[in-house]
């Protein structure tokens, strides 16, 4: 969810005597705001050498859209860090990876899915969804993409916790109820650990979002950590099982 | 007896033509500065005002992602039920909405807007009705990309929500929302009356709500706002009037106005000086007529009455042509103006201005003539038998008059700025300039003073600059001030331009192409059909270095940026984002700094090159390990080598560069840069989009000619303005010769009766003029050189040229202009034979 | 023996408003090298015009100017500033000391001008040759009248001139400093041979003049030689 939009880094593109603030100036004259699509092709396995994983910690890892990203809030409030405090506090000896990318749609998590499978997590809570809901994008391209990524991870010998997202009522009661019934179908097909819905407790309230209504502060995030938290520890328990 | 004497009044605007001239023009120059400026500044002003509320549709609007809390809606409420505004509320939203009872759907950008809205501008509808003629409950107006992708027309039924309405008109313009606004689906507006029926804005629902006011009393906006503003969440609810709302392209012409207010104050200061200086040179030659009058038992008050009548005549004479010549600058300044204003400005003077004008004229005129007219007081009848200056006293209405004009000044900024505070500070600057202007001039003119010259002309032109009463001192602080300040501007944009538009080489890329997506690169580079560096970019974050923060960017980039359009969320930090590539070896222009290759030995796990730059900013040393979060994949580097790139290379540079088979999966993007003949760059665009339509072009040509433009025309105007300073600083070399024309007279004859040439006192004034002139554009140009280096090195951050050709030529022109205007104003004591000197002087003893 | 300095017939009139009033009428007479020639007349008389047309300040209406036997009647300002410079020196009632200039660089400013190198040194000797030495670096404003007018005297010597102009050079002065200068004028005349045109229309300073030219109502009414300046006069013959 979150910024459709980001500024292109200028300076990284166009030579340095375009630096400096007059070159930012000059940047967003020219282009303003791109729309940038950000995504890969799935590709052969390489050969990167990813920060392995102490024995015995488990590899939790975050995907999903700008509210795994955090938007808005600094590193240690998003939610894999709130949760990775959380699940340490409780005992486990885990990792959270995030491996949030802000305006990504469940069509660009499927062009990256296998770069991130690569570290061979133990359990991948996926996110992901709210950027297709809020474009009117089809509840059934939705649901098919979230099935396959779902059977990748999966594939991938990795527990899924996947939280249910909601749509904003505004969207209309057909396509809200739409929307809200991939994810129990999804996790009924698949076996995934549903949560039923994300920002339980979370959406609408001004206490614990930011102004724009749809991003958690915070303490909106801690909510969502609470929430969450015994999911991930069956899962946990899942991984360990294996 | 009596105080008034029309004959006497009349003699003197008869005779002594050149000084009345002089400052009449002064006058004239003042007004017309101050006529042009309120006229344009007003034009834009109204323009923009009257652009902001139609870009916000009212006067104050209150605004939230939230449902308003009921103290909000009472404020609002109670200020209407007062009669002090009207109001109106609208809701935005996106919605799906569908064909009743088919397939499609779309997602649709959604308005639904109470009676009134928008309370500013006009809505412009297909059929050309009036918005409120067409919409009404039942009834919604669509944007014509619905109908197409909907595949309905005006006259069918759409699903909202719950309810089911008739299209009724499509919508080509709305004066709100930009046409370049990002939107993800159509506008469809609805009327409030059916918003209920829709049964779309509920708990869960996201939806920006507002309120519309538009003032009874336009001078009111501010005070309803804050009355809003008190009860109000400020985290949640933002409130803007048409003022606070303005675009940066208005912020622009705010400031710019501001700065042109400046430059015009500035003018009337020099304009104020030139008054005085020819007032002075006037009455100087009028110093017989007054001792006579005086010893014929006229009564001071009767010469300054007297005077002041001449000097109000004259001024009043002044004034009439300035104001004239202000209303016809107002037909110039739209061409001159074109393609730079906002579209369809109406450039008019309102009377306002012209009185304001003339009131302030008034002043300035007063002000500078009291001094003058003051010192006539101290001219005693014994004048007429000693020829002697009457003595400079009056300490204490001197420095009255400092103050005063100070004053002036001040008040004058604080009046454009409304700004107490800033007002001071830029009177404080300004002080401040004039005051290292006075210092290096003493300094200067304490150096001439010294300087033993042996050559005859050469030193009698030096000893000319000290001349009892030459006012060199004024000249050269008022021409260098305002010569420092032309020519600050003319250093900045050429610099601006040569780092900008002249320094891109020849043969780089001038168009570029972003967010190729690798599995299109093939087919890409087919279509593209030229040789071309296709070099990946990969998002990536970098969290720690030797597992500790990174070095905090000092311009706090790294903060949490609140998320998309909220004010400021979180405070916490945020890891800086960067773009990464890979390649196997240094690119063009680029070179190893530290490390001993680019990847070190093949030992390394995952080696990463730093740019020098970037490892300067987070603290990055050979040898540390960087933790990176590739888009979910955290991946610890090696620093092997830090690198460094040409100041003059075009290449894209890259903060870090891995080794290929480290990012090769990674998800990334390709971007690439071609350089085509501008008038191909069009088609090549319309292709390559045509083809990939994800692909973002850039076109550097483009972008520079535009910044270019902006910037000459920019320039332009400032230029047009700060010329009116220079004509006041000519003005004031004039009125100084005429204020010195008897001394000159007396030197010119005194050479020739000694045996000098007219040639030799010609070169001798001649020289005089060129030292004036070197020594303001020398002074002008050192103050304006060290300005401009201390704007382009820290608010612009680029190398800074010094421009020695410019230079010169600046001085060169000013040495000229300087010349030809004295020149010119001694032509009459050069022509002059001794005799005529000497014989005045013996028929006056 | 040829005149140094000749005029011929010289007339010269002014018009004013529609009446034109003759200055000088018809004024002839021809002035030796080394002569002490005092012009005298009362106010008016024209005597002031003679001098400004003499040294070729002013031009003569009609009527010739001869410096040395050549006609320099109708030379230009330009073609007459050398002459000024070398061949004549003036001195003023009201001195007219260049005001940005000390005594010593007034003096020899005539000299600089003619692009002599020891114009300083030579400026310096005159200045205290007549007791100003102290003085030179004093600028007009800081000196008396009397001191004022020794400087001008210095400066109208400075190139060696044939002839010097004074015009009533003892009017601003009192008649102490006043008789100064002439005493002065007449010892530098002496030593100096150098011919001396001198307006006054005071009759003690005509006692001291080999030869006086009175002038009435521009018309030239006597011309005579004084017997007990003779030997002056003569020793300046050779």
């Amino acid at each position: 969810m979150g910024a459709m939009v980001r500024r292109l880094e200028f300076d990284n593109l166009l030579s340095r005597h375009m630096r400096g603030r007059a070159g930012h100036a000059l940047a967003l004259l020219a282009i303003g705001l791109v729309l940038a699509g950000c995504g890969a092709a799935p590709t052969p396995m390489p050969t990167p050498a990813p920060t392995p994983t102490p024995a015995g910690e488990v590899l939790i890892l975050a995907i999903g859209d700008s509210l795994t990203e955090g938007l808005g809030v600094g590193d240690e409030e998003t939610y894999p860090a709130q949760l990775e405090a959380a699940l340490r506090a409780a005992g486990h000896a885990v990792r959270v990876v995030n491996a949030g990318v802000s305006g990504e749609t469940s069509s660009g998590t499927l062009q990256r899915i296998d770069w991130l499978l690569q570290q061979q997590p133990d359990v991948v809570i996926l996110a992901i969804g709210g950027n297709d809901g809020l474009r009117g994008i089809d509840p059934a391209l939705t649901e098919q993409n979230i099935a396959a990524l779902v059977t990748r991870i999966q594939a991938s010998g990795a527990v899924v916790v996947l939280p249910g997202m909601e749509m904003v009522r505004n969207l209309g009661s057909e396509f809200v109820s739409d929307f809200r019934a991939i994810y129990p179908r999804v996790a009924e097909e698949s076996g995934a650990l549903l949560m039923p819905f994300f920002l339980e407790g979370v959406a609408g309230d001004r206490t614990l979002n930011q102004p724009d209504f749809i991003h958690p502060t915070g303490a909106g995030y801690a909510a969502v950590v609470a929430n969450l938290l015994p999911y991930v520890e069956q899962a946990i328990q899942q991984a360990q099982a294996r | 007896m009596t105080l008034l004497h029309p004959t006497f009044i009349r003699r003197q605007l008869a005779t002594t033509r050149s000084q009345s001239l002089i400052f009449v023009l002064c006058v004239a120059l003042s007004m017309v500065t101050l006529v042009a400026l309120r006229g344009f500044g007003d034009s834009v002003d109204r323009a923009l005002t009257r652009d902001a509320r139609a870009l916000i549709g009212a006067d104050v609007v209150v605004q939230s992602n939230f449902a308003f809390d009921p103290a909000v809606d009472s404020a609002v409420e109670a200020i209407a039920a007062r009669g002090a505004a009207e109001t109106a509320r609208t809701w935005e939203f996106y919605s799906v909405v569908r064909r009743p009872g088919e397939d499609g759907s779309l997602l649709s950008n959604l308005k639904v807007v109470d009676a009134g809205w928008p309370f500013y501008g006009t809505v412009e509808l297909a059929s050309g009705a009036a918005l409120r003629a067409v919409l009404a409950p039942g009834r919604v107006i669509v944007e014509q990309a619905l109908l197409d992708r909907l595949g309905v027309q005006v006259g069918d039924a759409l699903r909202i929500g719950d309810a089911t309405l008739t299209i009724a008109d499509v919508i080509t313009f709305e004066p709100d929302r930009p046409t370049t606004f990002f939107s993800l689906g159509p506008r469809v507006l609805v009327d409030g009356g059916d918003l209920a029926a829709l049964n779309l804005v509920n708990p869960g629902s996201r939806v920006t709500y507002r309120w519309l006011l538009k003032a009874a009393d336009p001078a009111a906006v501010d005070d309803l706002a804050d009355e809003v503003r008190t009860v109000a969440d400020r985290d949640f609810v933002r409130i803007d009037t048409f003022r606070t709302a303005r675009t940066g392209v208005e912020r622009f012409f705010t400031n710019f106005l501001f700065f042109l207010s400046l430059v015009g104050i500035f003018t009337l200061m020099l304009a104020g000086i030139g008054i005085q200086s020819s007032l002075t040179a006037f009455l100087r030659e009028r110093h017989g007529t007054i001792a006579v009058a005086k010893t014929l038992g006229a009564s001071s008050r009767f010469v300054t009455v007297n005077f002041y009548i001449v000097v109000l005549l004259l001024g009043a004479i002044g004034a009439l042509l300035g104001i004239l010549l202000g209303f016809v600058l107002q037909w110039t300044l739209p061409a001159l103006l074109s393609g730079f204003l906002p579209p369809d400005i109406e450039l008019t003077i309102s009377t306002r201005a012209v009185v304001e004008s003339a009131l302030l004229g008034l002043v300035v005129v007063l002000l500078f003539t009291f001094l003058p007219l003051y010192r006539l007081e101290g001219l005693r009848p014994s004048f007429i038998f000693r020829k002697e200056e009457p003595p400079i006293v009056n300490r204490l209405p001197f420095a009255l008059t400092l103050l005063l004009i100070l004053g002036l000044f001040t008040g004058l900024v604080i009046w454009q700025l409304g700004d107490v505070r800033t007002a001071l500070w830029f009177a404080g600057g300004a002080l401040v300039l004039l005051l290292i202007a006075a210092l290096l001039t003493e300094a200067a003119l304490q150096l001439l003073k010294r300087w033993d010259v042996r050559w005859l002309p050469g030193r009698q032109a030096l000893r000319g600059l000290f001349r009892p009463r030459n006012g060199t001192r004024a000249i050269v602080i008022t021409l260098s001030t305002a010569l420092g300040v032309l020519f600050c501007i003319f250093v900045i944009e050429q610099n601006l331009r040569a780092s900008f538009v002249q320094s891109y080489p020849p043969d780089a890329p001038n168009v570029f192409f972003l967010d190729i997506q690798p599995d299109q690169q093939e087919a890409f580079a087919a279509t593209l059909g030229m040789e071309a560096d296709y070099v990946p970019a990969v998002r990536a974050a970098l969290m720690a270095v030797n597992g500790a923060e990174p070095r905090r960017n000092p311009e706090g980039e790294d903060r949490g940026n609140g998320g998309e359009g909220g004010p400021e969320g979180g405070d916490g930090r945020r890891s800086p984002q960067y773009t990464l590539t890979y390649r196997a070896a240094l690119a063009e222009g680029e070179m190893l700094v530290r490390g001993d290759s680019l990847f070190g030995d093949a030992e390394t796990v995952n080696p990463v090159s730093v740019l020098q730059e970037t490892a300067d900013a987070r603290g990055i040393d050979l040898g540390d390990v960087l933790s990176f979060n590739i888009q979910g994949v955290p991946l610890d580097a090696t620093v092997t080598s830090i690198r460094k790139q040409d100041a003059g290379s075009v290449q894209p540079f890259f903060g870090f560069v891995f080794a290929p088979d480290v990012l090769t999966a990674a998800p990334q993007t390709i971007f690439t840069g071609v350089r085509v003949a501008p008038d191909e760059i069009a088609a090549l665009q319309n292709r390559m989009v045509a083809a990939f339509p994800n692909v973002t072009v850039i076109d550097v040509t483009a972008t520079i000619a535009q910044f270019a433009s902006v910037v000459q025309r920019i320039t332009q105007v400032v230029r047009f303005f700060s010329a009116f300073s220079i004509l006041a600083g000519l003005l004031i070399v004039i009125s100084s010769v005429y204020a010195t024309r008897l001394a000159r007279v007396q030197e010119a004859a005194y050479y020739k009766v000694l045996g000098a040439t007219g040639g030799w006192v010609t070169a001798v004034f001649a020289l005089e003029n060129v030292l004036l002139g070197l020594l303001s554009a020398a002074l002008a140009l050192l103050m304006a050189q060290v300005a401009a280096w201390a704007i382009m090195t820290w608010l612009f951050e680029l190398e800074y040229r010094f421009l020695p050709d410019a230079s010169v030529a600046m001085i060169a022109i000013t040495i000229a202009a300087v010349m030809l205007v004295g020149m010119v104003a001694s032509i009459g004591i050069l022509r002059s034979r001794p005799i005529n000197f000497l014989r005045l002087q013996t028929e006056n003893e | 023996m040829p005149a140094i300095l000749s005029a011929e017939q010289i007339t010269k009139s002014y018009v004013i408003g529609d009446r034109q009033i003759a200055v000088l009428d018809d004024v002839s007479f021809d002035v030796q090298p080394g002569e002490f020639v005092v012009i005298m007349g009362s106010s008016g008389s024209g005597k002031s015009t003679l001098l400004s047309v003499l040294s070729g300040l002013d031009q003569p209406s009609r009527g010739r100017i001869r410096i040395d036997g050549v006609d320099v009647t109708d030379w230009s300002e330009d073609r007459l500033a050398p002459i000024r410079n070398s061949t004549f020196g003036f001195v003023f009632q009201s001195f007219h000391l260049v005001p940005s200039l000390n005594a010593l660089e007034n003096v020899a400013f005539p000299a600089e001008l003619r692009g002599d190198k020891d114009a300083r040194t030579r400026a310096r000797t005159l200045l205290e040759r007549v007791g100003l030495g102290g003085r030179t670096t004093n600028f007009p404003h800081q000196l008396s009248g009397g001191e004022k007018q020794r400087v001008a005297i210095c400066r109208a010597l400075v190139n060696d001139p044939k002839i010097i102009f004074a015009d009533e050079p003892t009017g601003n002065l009192d008649s102490k400093n006043g008789a100064g200068i002439i005493d002065l004028l007449i010892q530098l005349h002496r030593e100096r041979q150098t011919t001396l045109v001198l307006v006054t229309h005071a009759p003690e300073v005509a006692e001291h003049a080999g030869r006086v030219i009175t002038l009435a109502d521009g018309k030239v009414v006597g011309d005579e030689y004084r017997e007990e300046n003779a030997n002056g006069q003569r020793s300046t013959v050779n």
